[in-house]
């Protein structure tokens, strides 16, 4: 061993060290910062705190430790949601106090309902705005349920605090801001860098040779994953800095872009698998001659994904693809002038390929500009409409909302009934964790965590306030006795798997240990306290486990049934904004449906399916819309354009039995959305070809046709979700044939 | 000037509405600093925010109260 240590020379040694060193303070050194950070901003509020002589230093406590994050923008954009929830909570307070202080079964039912209205609108905002809400209902409980008590100093007792709250509040973000800042921005910058590699790479490789169906599902869902955190750190990174606030809808319009691109490669890369697994002279042809489009873009692609690594890059990338784009149109019509003069020529499947792959390079040249306009301050691609919306199903919210009023009322009737002096810190904690819990992703698996955190932290709370609040003097020499107790939950929230059950420890440390103005030594109601909070967090997690779980087959059926329902979003919503709804509401509803179902990849990969389908259908149900909403409608030409009645009432007639399929699918709604496709298709070839005569047909009716043939290829794919009914379909024409 | 205006009834001191007021001020100047685009030779843009804010609220506590 000795020997091998001495034939590294120094240099090396040194080098290997410097890499190492480096190589820690990405990783674990960023971890180590951001306990010290939590720590120093705890501390700081209580020492405010104490310095002001607020009644309850612990409340600014707790408050450090539900706002910090480890990233800047985060702690800001929260805490200024926080603040404003804070504020609305204590106005509903103090008038809940002055109507119902004299009659307890009044003021605990009311608390319990308005926790249960805030708990619900946090549910259904799913956002920063749903700290607000969170905010509003807990702050309602944290004071209101004590300041009932004493109905005559309410109000200073109210403010006092909402000081301490906000104390906690503006000292997080003071420490996260200005030591050793992290920002999202720059997680952002990464992001983008990693995305689009990632995209580039797989739409090279997949435009060159057939990937598998599953590769590409775990693509998609990677993709999903990442537009929604990219999502949330944008809404976070624009509280943070300048540069990003003046980006800030480049950034989202990037992020909506992104998402139609995804959609489009995937249709593009779906028709052609189709085409392929065809094996029809037509589609063979169509192939053919769509192929050698396909390897011209895919070395632009390969190229891009090792070389683009900044929006500057990417600027070189957005002017190949402008020249390569505006060309497109024309060679794609070239070939297929060529392509129509050969017999059993497949026309439609080429021109649909074709109309695809046109949209899908000009989306990406719309994406690439907008990235590579991330270098200027100002651009005039800052100037969009559309917004990210996220979407949630009311019926989960409501149920949350529910079982949080139920959870308040049952425990505060149970505290009314038997006089529990710690009936009170029961009520409050109660109301506090599920109205905190139920805007988790998965609030099962955290009220199980937090169970845990708060179990651990009896026992070192104990610990801390019998063992050594005792021995101990001074405002240092208690900072130092808790750093450890509390290092402990704060590295166990920088670790996924144990976030739930840090959070929980330290909240419940808080609770418990935290220490007041003048200390006061009371093992047995110390004790009672321990048993309340421990209490608390067992009803909570039972509640949570057999009160309509959010897990349960129903409400999951439900949202993806909502998730299916964004096709009726797709076809009758408003036009301006009608993709960058439909896009991020769908791809939300799934994210949460996988959120809810870790552990089952079978109902996970049932919900892409449908996510995929959705996104598809509904997508060409928006081209299809924006062709029509393009064709010529001059009230002098409409006389002379007698076609434009049937094909209206035939594209409607399809739009309503796509939204009918999508909302219930059934097999007979099915069938008739297949049938209505097929009679559209119909309709509008007997008009172009009633042009066929007497000259070219307007513009827009080949993009029509494209669209309404990709309907019909999607609905007949073997893969899609439908294929029950499709077999079901071709069993029934198998039995026909055999009957005749 | 004295110490506590009543807002509504309620007494609150000067200060907290100056420090209000200075809040809003410093958020103005902050949006038109980021327009010249003075933050990209600052060093530390959030100490400079704060110190900023610390600035304006103190210049407008001294001029009330000096």
């Amino acid at each position: 061993m000795f020997t091998r240590t001495s034939r590294i020379s120094k240099p090396q040694l040194s080098t290997a060290l410097s890499s190492a060193i480096a190589d820690w303070a990405r990783s674990d050194g960023l971890t180590w910062i951001y306990m010290i950070k939590a720590l120093a901003a705890c501390f700081l509020a209580l020492g405010i705190a104490m310095k002001l002589d607020l009644a309850q230093p612990r409340t600014a406590m707790i408050t450090v430790f539900i706002v910090m994050q480890p990233q800047s923008g985060m702690v800001l954009a929260k805490s200024f949601y926080r603040i404003c929830g804070t504020l609305v909570g204590l106005a509903a307070t103090l008038v809940l106090v002055s109507l119902f202080s004299q009659e307890p079964e009044m003021f605990v039912a009311s608390t319990g309902i308005w926790i249960g209205i805030c708990t619900a609108g946090a549910a259904y905002s799913r956002n920063f705005k749903s700290y607000g809400f969170v905010l509003a209902g807990y702050t309602a409980a944290l004071i209101g349920i004590p300041a009932s008590q004493h109905p005559d100093g309410a109000v200073i007792s109210a403010f006092t605090r909402v000081a301490e709250v906000v104390v906690g509040i503006l000292s997080s973000g003071l420490v996260s801001a200005l030591v050793f800042p992290r920002h999202t921005g720059d997680q952002l910058r990464i992001a983008l860098q990693g995305r689009f590699t990632t995209f580039a790479g797989y739409a090279a490789n997949a435009l060159s040779s057939r990937v598998d169906r599953q590769q590409m599902e775990a693509t998609n869902a990677r993709f999903i994953a990442e537009i929604v955190g990219f999502e949330s750190m944008r809404s976070a990174a624009i509280f943070e800095t300048a540069d990003s606030r003046m980006r800030g809808r480049r950034l989202a319009r990037l992020n909506s872009e992104f998402m139609t691109l995804s959609t489009r490669f995937y249709a593009l890369s779906q028709s052609m698998n189709r085409l392929r697994d065809a094996g029809t002279q037509e589609a063979h042809c169509a192939i053919e001659r769509l192929q050698p489009y396909f390897l011209e873009i895919a070395p632009l692609l390969a190229k891009a994904a090792e070389q683009v690594k900044s929006p500057k890059d990417a600027m070189q990338l957005a002017i190949q693809l402008e020249v390569y784009e505006a060309q497109l149109p024309k060679r794609i019509n070239e070939t297929r002038t060529n392509l129509a003069a050969s017999p059993r020529a497949g026309t439609l499947e080429y021109d649909t390929g074709g109309e695809l792959l046109h949209r899908f390079v000009s989306d990406l040249y719309a994406y690439t500009a907008t990235y590579a306009s991330l270098i200027s301050d100002t651009h005039q691609r800052e100037q969009w409409v559309g917004s990210y919306e996220p979407k949630t199903n009311l019926l989960a919210a409501a149920v949350a909302g529910f079982r949080t009023t139920l959870l308040t009322i049952l425990l505060g009737a149970f505290w009314i009934a038997t006089a529990w002096p710690n009936g009170l810190t029961l009520t409050v904690a109660v109301a506090t964790a599920a109205a905190l819990i139920s805007t988790s992703p998965n609030p099962m698996r955290t009220a199980l965590q937090m169970t845990g955190g708060a179990l651990l932290s009896s026992v070192t709370g104990t610990v801390v306030a019998l063992g050594v609040y005792p021995h101990i003097d001074g405002f240092a020499l208690m900072c130092a006795a808790l750093t450890p107790f509390l290092l402990m939950g704060v590295w166990m929230t920088t670790r996924p798997t144990l976030a739930g059950c840090g959070v929980g420890y330290l909240i419940f440390f808080s609770f418990l240990a935290g220490p007041d103005n003048t200390m006061h030594y009371d093992p047995a109601s110390f004790l009672d306290s321990v048993l309340a909070l421990v209490l608390s967090m067992l009803v909570t997690t039972v509640a949570f486990a057999v009160l309509l779980p959010p897990s349960t087959p129903w409400l999951r059926n439900r949202l993806l049934s909502d998730l299916r329902r964004q096709v009726v979003t797709a076809s009758r919503a408003d036009m301006g904004r009608v993709r960058s709804h439909f896009e991020s509401g769908a791809r939300d509803l799934a994210f949460q449906f996988n959120a809810l179902a870790p552990a089952e990849p079978e109902l996970k990969r049932d919900a892409l399916r449908w996510l995929l389908l959705v996104l598809e259908v509904g997508n060409a149900v928006i081209d299809l819309r924006k062709e029509v909403a393009a064709l010529p409608t001059d009230a002098g030409q409409a006389r002379s354009m007698p076609w434009r009645l049937p094909l209206a009432t035939a594209l409607a007639t399809t739009l309503d039995a796509l939204t009918a399929l999508f909302d219930v699918p059934r097999a007979d709604r099915f069938e008739g959305a297949l049938s209505a496709t097929v009679d559209a298709i119909v309709a509008v070839q007997q008009i172009v070809a009633s042009f066929t005569p007497t000259g070219p047909e307007p513009h827009g009716l080949r993009g029509i046709l494209c669209q309404l043939h990709f309907i019909r290829t999607a609905l007949l794919d073997p893969q899609s979700p439908l294929e029950p009914f499709l077999n079901r379909r071709a069993d029934a024409l198998k039995g026909v044939s055999h009957a005749t | 000037m004295p110490r506590d205006v009543a807002v509504l009834d309620v007494y609150v001191p000067v200060l907290v509405l100056l420090f209000v007021g200075g809040a809003a001020l410093t958020w103005m100047l902050d949006r038109v600093i980021a327009r010249t685009g003075l933050y990209r030779v600052v060093w530390h843009p959030s100490l400079f925010r704060v110190g900023l804010l610390v600035c304006v609220c103190g210049v407008m506590g001294l001029a009330v109260y000096r």
